[in-house]
């Protein structure tokens, strides 16, 4: 085996592990801050790219004001969404959120596609395609920013999550009785973490859109990103970032010796693998809370 | 005639134990059969073979989700791929030659075995965890129909389904294609009435509440989970099978992609987990409502002279099938079902105050 | 000592009724006055609706789907019906739930912060904190542990301390002797007094251990199915024959064939 190429294998794994990483921290966010899985994080990916490009290329804004007003829009978004779908639902069991959020996720997608058409778009934020060499090894400079801003956003929220706000957020997860008791506003935290999970969303779809071009395929990030949320344990940010990095290596360097034998297309089939080994033998992921449901 | 219901109230267990507790349920059942029996000489065939067939079929399938995820409680989330297999072992079998009544059972048994294997996750975890799992699941089952040519035919090719034959009949018609369709739902729906009443439906709901407890109480929550995770399978095998060989007439995997299992999911809860009208009118809406808003918008876009984009028009069923779900778990989480519920309990002390159960 | 207990009461509480699910009559009509800067207390058995009323007091109860169908309660003069929780701690009312239910996840010290309303600011913080570690000094030692690892007794006092991090006039609490070691109940019960005497803080302090509680309270209500079927100053309650023979543990009968617990309680349901 040649050492240079695994070792290119590797990293440009670990880059696009960070790249599901940014889109993890959507899921984690939410779930950190109220319990609640959040699986229209792909349809808010799709709704985020949409928005940017509407933003730049229709109204013809500079990308560097485009991309903060989407993630303003998007925010309220959030907001709007916890208003509207979920806070009739807490409390409720957790089958009836998953589907709030998968019917979320489904009318997200339907009427941004039904909006702004499915062909694919290109997102042209102007990252150069030059490919960079780091001594002998290549990566792509794109997925280097990609990785720069997730691990930017991970400090952001390891802060996040140390400030007060952020502490309230994670006392709402622990026991929403306890915290309505001591005048927390629990609506008004779980709305904050649907509206920062939109924003990542943003991130997410910006840089997954210049990688991939902005169509539905934004939404099949899910998977990925499921697994990479739960693998790190789903209230982890930490994990999210540690075990994106992990899966991403896996994931190339699994699908470069598999691909040979099975004929292609091994991607999907070992990251489903992970996900499903994670839930069977470390429910609650590397870094997740211990007292996860289980039998 | 003269006198209503004041409620539903029982005297003794037999009539606690009936299938229909209430008149106005038999009634409306019978009803609903009369309609579905005479539905070929009524309906022109393009509602027949559209409308009715498919909606009957996803009936029983979701029927079938709905013993696993609505009786025992467990999160469903790759049932089009336990589908998919009864669709495909069903097909082949047929092809090999076997008579379709055994190729049918063939897929069945087929679904169950595999199905029973989602059934494994379901002891180590539970709720969000098993949902996730057996999502991943959905996802290695479509990758090893889509990679193995030996089933599928390789990725983007489809399998011809033999010709349907029951009882050595061939089946070609649509009223023929209609009346099994219509058999196999009245066959499950009949099923999924009397669990209600038996021992093994008792347990599940057990296990649903609390399998801790269900063991406690002696109740093998092990055994009832693979047990109910088979019998699911076992219709969506069955359901799967027919699908392909009286509507889609092909099988390809695409017909049961992770998109479908969700779809069923949402059938079922839409409809009110553990209801079994609740399917029904589950299935109803979102198989045929999303079609009949884009219908309604195409044909409304050109009355009013305005040009709605083919694209924005592709994709209003799928805005409208999202908003649905989320609508209805507004309205009422319990689902379509308890509405109908509702309001059935409203009718029937009418002029007087709702019940208060 | 006179005029205290004529004054406004800081909570007055007129035939409240409260249902559950628009269909269960949980209480029905309760009126219960808390003296400002006094300890109540009140007592009753399981189900009588004392935490109901708690609930009702803080705007809990829409959590579990309950309203207050009749009756009003007055905190300070003011109307608080239909208010939400969190404004009801604004105003100064705050409600230690029952079952010690601490936010496991986070470390004391940051319940103590979670707590903290959105205005506070940082100094103020951490001089209310270091008071309540003054009050508890268990917790002080195990400030950066995580709380669900906390003893009980630990944990109860997290609860307290966490409720009065939001500066409360009324606090209430919902059975804090529940499953803890006799002494850790007197620990915890003498911190309260001494919070209420300190701080002149009114408490409402629901209990099932009528003979703690009646020792620190200056005046208590019996509840039974829903009702209020007596009151009077604590030493009354305790001199109660009634009261001493099904809370207390104390009276006539060590002979339980003349113990004639339901015949009595029956008269005080009517």
């Amino acid at each position: 085996m040649d050492w240079i190429f695994l070792s290119e294998l590797a990293i440009n794994g670990a880059l696009t592990g960070l790249l599901y990483s940014l889109f993890a921290i959507g899921l984690v966010l939410i779930y950190k801050a109220s319990s609640v899985p959040n699986l229209a994080q792909g349809g808010l990916t799709m709704v985020g790219a949409y928005v940017v490009l509407a933003l730049s290329h229709d109204a013809g804004l500079p990308l560097w004001l485009a991309i903060p007003l989407a993630a303003v829009i998007m925010f309220g978004l959030g907001f709007g969404i916890e208003r509207v779908a979920l806070r009739r639902l807490a409390g409720r069991p957790v089958v009836m959120i998953l589907m709030m959020t998968l019917g979320l996720d489904i009318f997200l997608r339907g009427t941004t596609l039904a909006i702004w058409g499915g062909t694919s778009r290109s997102m042209e934020l102007g990252v150069s395609y030059e490919p960079l060499f780091l001594g002998d090894i290549f990566v792509s400079r794109i997925h280097l920013v990609g990785a720069g801003v997730a691990i930017g956003l991970f400090v952001a929220f390891m802060l996040f999550f140390r400030s007060r706000t952020g502490i309230k957020l994670r006392a709402i997860a622990d026991d929403y009785m306890a915290s309505w008791s001591v005048g927390i506003s629990v609506e008004r935290g779980v709305g904050l973490s649907w509206a920062l999970a939109s924003v990542v969303a943003v991130a997410a779809g910006v840089i997954w859109g210049e990688i991939q071009g902005v169509d539905q395929a934004l939404s099949l990030l899910l998977l990925k990103g499921l697994t990479v949320a739960v693998l790190g344990g789903l209230d982890s940010i930490l994990g999210a970032v540690v075990a994106g990095i992990i899966l991403g290596i896996i994931e190339n360097v699994g699908s470069d010796f598999l691909d040979p034998l099975v004929g292609g297309g091994s991607r999907e089939l070992i990251v489903a693998a992970v996900l499903i080994l994670t839930v069977m033998i470390r429910p609650h992921g590397l870094f997740g809370r211990h007292d996860i449901e289980r039998v | 005639m003269f006198y209503r219901l004041s409620g539903v109230h029982h005297a003794n267990y037999v009539s606690d134990s009936r299938i229909f507790k209430v008149p106005a349920d038999r009634n409306l059942a019978i009803f609903v059969f009369l309609f579905g029996l005479a539905a070929p000489f009524l309906l022109p065939s393009l509602y027949l073979n559209s409308y009715m067939l498919p909606w009957l079929i996803w009936t029983a399938a979701a029927l079938g989700l709905n013993l696993v995820t609505g009786w025992a409680g467990q999160l469903h989330l790759g049932y089009a791929a336990v589908m998919a297999v009864g669709a495909y072992s069903a097909i082949h079998a047929a092809r090999f030659g076997v008579p379709w009544e055994f190729a049918l059972i063939i897929g069945g048994l087929a679904s169950s075995v595999i199905g029973s294997l989602f059934a494994f996750a379901a002891l180590r975890v539970k709720g969000l965890y098993l949902a996730l799992t057996t999502l991943a699941m959905q996802f290695v089952m479509d990758w090893v129909l889509t990679h193995s040519p030996a089933i599928s035919g390789g990725s983007h090719a489809s399998l011809q389904s033999p010709t349907l034959a029951l009882l050595g009949q061939d089946i070609t018609s649509d009223t023929g294609y209609y009346y099994v369709a219509f058999g196999w739902c009245v066959l499950v729906t009949i099923f999924m009435l009397n669990l209600k009443r038996t021992g093994l439906g008792r347990a599940l709901v057990a296990v649903r509440e609390k399998d801790f407890a269900a063991a406690i109480l002696g109740v093998n929550s092990f055994y009832y989970k693979i047990l109910a995770f088979a019998a699911s399978s076992f219709i969506a095998g069955v359901s799967g099978a027919l699908l392909v060989a009286t509507f889609f007439f092909l099988a390809a995997p695409e017909q049961f992609s992770v998109a479908v299992s969700i779809q069923v999911l949402a059938m079922v809860i839409v409809g009110g987990l553990g209801s079994i009208i609740g399917s029904y009118l589950g299935v109803a809406l979102i198989l045929l409502v999303p079609g009949l808003v884009n219908g309604i918008f195409a044909g409304g876009s050109q009355s009013l002279g305005m040009q709605i984009n083919v694209e924005t028009l592709a994709h209003i069923p799928n805005a409208v099938y999202g908003a649905l779900i989320v609508i209805i778990l507004l309205i009422e989480p319990l689902g379509l079902g308890k509405l109908y519920g509702n309001i059935r309990d409203y009718l029937m002390v009418w002029p007087f105050d709702q019940l208060r159960k | 000592m006179q005029e205290k207990v004529k004054a406004q009461p800081i909570l007055s509480m007129n035939s409240v009724e409260v249902l559950y699910d628009n269909v269960m009559l949980a209480i029905k009509g309760v009126s219960v006055q808390v003296p400002k800067g006094e300890m109540i207390a009140l007592l009753g058995s399981n189900g009588a609706g004392k935490s109901t009323t708690l609930k009702a007091i803080s705007g809990l109860l829409k959590a579990e789907r309950g309203r207050v169908s009749r009756g009003e309660i007055k905190f300070e003069g003011t109307d608080m019906t239909g208010m939400l929780a969190q404004n009801r701690v604004d105003m100064g009312i705050c409600h230690v739930i029952e079952g010690r239910r601490v936010f496991e996840h986070l470390t004391p010290d940051e319940n103590l912060t979670a707590a903290a309303p959105t205005g506070m600011s940082r100094s103020v913080l951490s001089a209310e904190k270091e008071k309540i570690y003054a009050y508890f000094p268990r917790l002080a030692e195990r400030r950066n542990s995580l709380s669900g690892y906390l003893s009980g007794g630990e944990q109860q006092m997290l609860a307290i301390g966490r409720a009065l991090v939001t500066q409360p006039k009324l606090l209430m609490l919902d059975e804090p002797s529940l499953g803890l070691a006799p002494f850790l109940v007197a620990e915890i019960f003498g911190i309260l007094k001494k919070i209420n005497e300190e701080e002149g803080m009114s408490v409402l302090l629901v209990e099932q251990n009528a003979l703690a509680a009646l020792e620190i309270v200056s005046e208590g209500y019996l509840i039974e199915n829903g009702r209020v079927v007596m009151n009077g100053t604590a030493e009354a309650l305790k001199s109660n024959s009634d009261i001493q023979e099904f809370y207390l543990g104390g009276g006539e009968g060590t002979d339980f064939h003349n113990v004639k617990h339901y015949s009595r309680r029956k008269r005080w349901l009517s």
